[in-house]
């Protein structure tokens, strides 16, 4: 069965691990909310370039939780892309605390871009050999396209970072306001000890956050940047979402839920 | 400034009047992309940027963002040499002997098939 | 897309479309024998089906025709994002969100390309936005409307996209060949969203009561802005666009063709088109219709549409919160 996004459903039967859907929720629910903050620009960006260059980021991002949420919907069994994407309640939403400060201006796009980015290749690596094969394949396919996020990110950090006056003083501001969110794409899952065992995973989260930090921390400091403070209540990183969350959630599923069941 | 050599409109005397460049420090980058592996390198358009590498980011949005190329070269507008000029490129005396159209000889090939007893060969069965 | 000449006839003179032309570019050359010789050279190449490249010389009246349509062309692609935008986040599935998001990514992509063109001609950018947000240009008559519901969207995305593709086809050999090049690329974009919009409507049309009303409640809405958008009948012998090959048809040629593709397709849906007048004269071999409201059409792009004001405010807006980014985008390094 071919799927929307070129995708072939998986003909390994998912592993019955815990702690799968978890991980594929999580993964799906970050590039859908990073995808919709990244779509607010589309349309309004400083420059008409740059405003085309943040729509293809959008989609992509976009793109990847279509993927993730399709692969969900073989391991669960139940419902499509679509309806685990838009029908659920704020609450049941599992993406990193990082990615609820709502869109803010473009450095707080950047600071956000630049601290999810880094972190989804940190933990996209730590996939690439899972022991299920559809998953490390669609884990290769994102990688591949997560390569030119990273170079525009970087970009943009050091255009801003190296622009004295507005641009570096605002860059530093997001990224402290920012900062005790950061590590959260990291947050422990319950069944984090399954997905081990399994070999899904191949290294704790826990490790995972320490190694990216590592890699972040010689840029940071490079461009004089203020290094990351710890994750402040690490253990909730995924919940505990936020009036800019509820905002987005009641702007996604307005015209769904206007007329339930309703095929569009 | 587009190095160039006067075009036809210009010849007549009146003074073209030149296209002022962009204010600040952005200026136009010609991009040419390939469709596919093989293929010609064409002009698809252009970009304002204001160095080579957000040049590179800009190209890719504009002329690649449906994959439909598989290369492209980035070119500062300022570094192409545009020659439109007639007398070098449309000399009015014949080149015909330079192109294969100038060699008409089907009258005379069919006098000397006549000549020598000959019928026109078939066309190669396929 | 609107034809700045073609609203001419409906503006007071100080609304008309030359108030476009930066005074730098106005013609002020004395009118020497030369230049006249050389003028009539220049509209013998074109008649000839000759093309012009912006490297070429060209006299300035043709410059600053070419800038003010594709001014106005850019300006309209530019404001055109607004109003679809107001559903970008409300896009109730994942393949629309997609669709939606690359649909409007396209039309800036559009206004890229077109400013790129104008710019090219001697106008900056910043210029032609500064001209735009001070009312002093226009952009089209369809896009100073509220989009009130998702149907809008497919609305717009199906038949405004058609009308104005019917347009641009005509445009695509334009005798200022950096437009007609461009028109290539854009009309073969604008197809996918012609089928991205029409894909809405058969789906809502389809679908529910409630989605079948919204969109005949749409139509009904966007019909006589639709019917106004290419601008009132100009005689052909006095429009200088025309002589000069800057476009290929008039507004009447282009609505004429755009209801002979459109009506049988959206009456096949089983849609009620609202003008009970309309139909085809088969004597005439052309669309009978209720006239048009161009009172309404010079109200509407003179900026005193229901949404002109509020969608000028927002995009000032925007680029004032901006401007330190594009400073950014200029600023030469510094060491950290």
């Amino acid at each position: 069965m071919s799927t929307a996004t070129g995708l072939t459903a998986p003909t390994h039967p998912a592993p019955a691990v815990d702690g799968l859907d978890e991980l594929l929720r999580s993964m799906a629910d970050d590039e859908f909310v990073i995808g919709f903050s990244d779509s607010e620009w589309t349309g309004i960006a400083p420059q008409l370039e740059e405003d085309i260059a943040m729509s293809s980021l959008a989609q992509d991002e976009l793109g990847h939780a279509q993927a993730l949420f399709q692969m969900l919907a073989t391991v669960t069994g139940t419902g499509d892309a679509d309806s685990l994407a838009y029908d659920r309640e704020p609450a049941d939403y599992r993406h990193a605390r990082l990615l609820d400060h709502g869109r803010g201006d473009w450095a707080m796009t950047i600071a956000r871009r630049y601290l999810y980015e880094t972190a989804d290749s940190v933990r996209l690596a730590a996939l690439m050999s899972a022991s299920w094969s559809p998953l490390a394949e669609l884990v290769g396919k994102l990688v591949r396209e997560e390569r030119y996020h990273l170079m525009h990110v970087d970009l943009w950090l050091d255009r801003l970072a190296t622009t004295n006056g507005e641009p570096r003083d605002r860059l530093i501001s997001a990224l402290e306001t920012l900062g005790p969110d950061c590590g959260t794409v990291f947050t422990p899952l319950p069944g984090e000890p399954a997905l081990l065992e399994a070999r899904i995973l191949r290294r704790p989260m826990a490790e995972l956050e320490r190694d990216w930090r590592a890699g972040v921390a010689p840029t940071l400091e490079r461009l004089g940047l203020p290094a990351l403070p710890a994750t402040r209540d690490p253990t909730r990183g995924r919940t505990d979402h936020g009036e800019p969350f509820t905002w987005l959630h009641g702007e996604f599923t307005a015209v769904r839920r206007s007329d339930p069941g309703a095929t569009w | 400034m587009t190095a160039r050599i006067l075009g036809p409109m210009a010849s007549s005397g009146a003074s073209p009047r030149a296209p002022e460049g962009p204010s600040g420090a952005l200026e136009p980058w010609e991009v040419f992309r390939q469709e596919k592996d093989g293929d010609p390198m064409r002009h698809g358009g252009s970009v304002m940027a204001p160095d080579a590498e957000l040049a590179m980011h800009y190209a890719r949005e504009l002329f690649g963002r449906r994959q439909e190329s598989v290369r492209l070269w980035i070119v500062r507008r300022a570094d192409v040499v545009d020659l439109h000029d007639p007398d070098l490129l449309q000399p009015p005396l014949d080149r015909s002997f330079k192109k294969p159209g100038g060699y008409v000889m089907r009258d005379k090939l069919a006098a000397a098939r006549s000549a020598a007893g000959q019928e026109k060969p078939k066309a190669r069965a396929t | 897309m609107t034809d700045p000449l073609a609203l001419d006839p409906v503006l007071a003179p100080g609304d008309r479309s030359t108030d476009a032309v930066p005074s730098t570019l106005a013609p002020t050359r004395a009118h020497d024998e030369a230049y006249d010789a050389w003028f009539e050279r220049f509209e013998a190449h074109l008649a000839a089906g000759g093309t012009v490249e912006s490297t070429d010389s060209m006299p300035d009246e043709y410059r600053t025709a070419v800038l003010r349509f594709v001014e106005m062309h850019a300006n309209s692609e530019l404001m055109g994002v607004l109003p679809e935008r107001d559903w970008i986040m409300r896009a109730p599935t994942l393949r629309r969100k997609l669709a939606l998001t690359a649909k409007i990514q396209d039309e800036v992509g559009h206004a890229q390309l077109l400013y790129r063109v104008a710019e090219d001609l001697g106008k900056p950018r910043e210029a032609m936005f500064d001209d735009l947000l001070a009312g002093k240009t226009k952009f089209h008559n369809v896009f100073h409307y509220p989009t009130r519901s998702w149907a809008d969207v497919g609305m717009i995305a199906w038949l405004v996209d058609a009308a104005a593709i019917v347009a641009q086809q005509a445009l695509r050999n334009s005798s200022y060949a950096p437009y007609a090049r461009t028109m290539r690329k854009i009309c073969w974009e604008e197809s996918v969203h012609i089928m991205h919009g029409r894909d809405v409507v058969v789906t809502m049309v389809t679908g529910s009561p409630a989605q079948r009303a919204a969109i005949q409640e749409a139509l009904d809405r966007w019909w006589g802005p639709l019917m106004q958008m290419h601008g009132p009948r100009s005689p052909r012998e006095k429009d200088k666009d025309l002589r000069w090959r800057i476009k290929a048809k008039t507004s009447e040629e282009l609505r004429q063709e755009f209801l002979t593709i459109y009506v049988p397709r959206i009456r096949e849906l089983g849609l009620v088109i609202p003008d009970p007048e309309l139909r085809f004269d088969e004597d005439a071999g052309e669309w009978r219709y209720t006239e048009p409201d161009w009172d309404e059409l010079r109200t509407v792009v003179t900026n005193h549409g229901p949404m002109s004001e509020e969608r000028l405010e927002f995009r000032r807006l925007a680029r004032s919160e901006t401007a330190w980014v594009r400073e950014t985008i200029l600023a030469a390094p510094q060491a950290a």
